[in-house]
């Protein structure tokens, strides 16, 4: 029998996700800049973001396409490295997500972000039982991502800094609160310590990006030495 | 050059995969308390992450508007709110040091 995926639980999901859109809207507003400087037109940057839909992703490939020395598997290379933390976002939504039909769950996934994906592990814990809360928690960030990219092919030059309203700190803001929450609902302080740990000692060395990953891995095989 | 539809096409995919792959291939992974164990603690080792290098990163005001929203979800359980006044209060003491 598969889970409830439900109407219910997408408004619920959007809703939470509404919170999360406007610092969404300011950095597709920001890559929506960068791609008129790359002369794109609105078209293939609206296509770009609808189809990768990650911010640190398009900006990669962006800066490697207008360098224009690049092949295919350069481009797919980019773009990998980049969105390498979605393997390890999609396995630990397994065993939650599986109880949706492979249709539902493979449609909730192209809709998972950051930001989306942070939340909804958050509501899991908290005992969220329907499927489509994270598909919800992805609508508003998929239409703040392709209204700013349209925004900042438009009239990009004429918004505000994303700094100055603190956009930039929504994610950490929302990561730090969330990781709390759990905490304070008794989830084990271990993962977190480590993932702190080595996040802050490896990402000098190879980066912010395969730096959380790395802190994923290592908070996740603590929590199994642990069992 | 490849055309920008072939560019996307190849970039689409390469994310898909990138989101498909680690939700399929647990598929094939036999079930144990410890693998368990470990799916549950990675999001908070992720969060912890995120965080961490936020404040190595960034100001002291965003270090203590950050600090703040963890003290406020840890006083009243209510997360998404402590984060939006967490952000609120970074926006604010950036605007208070600027000026």
């Amino acid at each position: 029998m598969t889970a409830r995926f439900s109407r219910d639980g997408l408004w619920r999901g959007a809703r939470d996700g509404v919170p999360l859109a406007f610092g969404i809207f300011l950095y597709g507003a920001g890559f929506g800049l960068v791609a008129v400087q790359a002369q794109m037109a609105l078209g293939p940057a609206l296509a770009m973001s609808a189809t990768v839909f990650s911010g640190s992703a398009q900006l990669a490939a962006l800066n490697l396409m207008a360098t224009g020395q690049f092949t295919l598997w350069t481009l797919a290379a980019t773009i990998l490295l980049m969105n390498a933390r979605y393997f390890l976002f999609g396995a630990a939504l397994r065993p939650w997500l599986s109880a949706a039909t492979p249709a539902q769950a493979y449609g909730t996934l192209m809709l998972t972000g950051d930001a989306n994906w942070i939340v909804t592990m958050r509501a899991i814990a908290r005992g969220e039982e329907d499927r489509a809360y994270l598909a919800g928690t992805g609508l508003p960030l998929v239409v703040a991502w392709l209204g700013g990219t349209a925004t900042g092919v438009l009239g990009g030059s004429m918004l505000a800094e994303p700094r100055t309203f603190a956009a930039d700190l929504l994610l950490p803001a929302f990561a730090a609160t969330m990781a709390a929450g759990m905490m304070r609902d008794g989830a084990p302080v271990l993962p977190a310590v480590v993932g702190a740990g080595v996040a802050l000692a490896l990402a000098p060395v190879v980066g912010a990006g395969l730096a959380i990953i790395a802190a994923g891995l290592c908070g996740a095989a603590a929590a199994a030495a642990r069992g | 050059m490849a055309d920008f539809p072939v560019l996307l096409l190849v970039m689409a995919a390469t994310s898909l995969a990138c989101r498909f792959a680690g939700f399929a291939a647990m598929r094939f992974v036999p079930d144990h308390p410890r693998l368990s164990a470990a799916l549950r603690a990675t999001p908070l080792s992720v969060m912890a992450a995120i965080s961490a290098l936020a404040v190595a990163s960034g100001q002291v005001t965003d270090a203590l508007a950050l600090a703040a929203g963890v003290a406020l979800t840890l006083a009243t359980g209510r997360d998404m709110a402590a984060a939006l006044v967490a952000v609120a209060l970074a926006a604010g003491l950036r605007a208070a040091m600027a000026g």
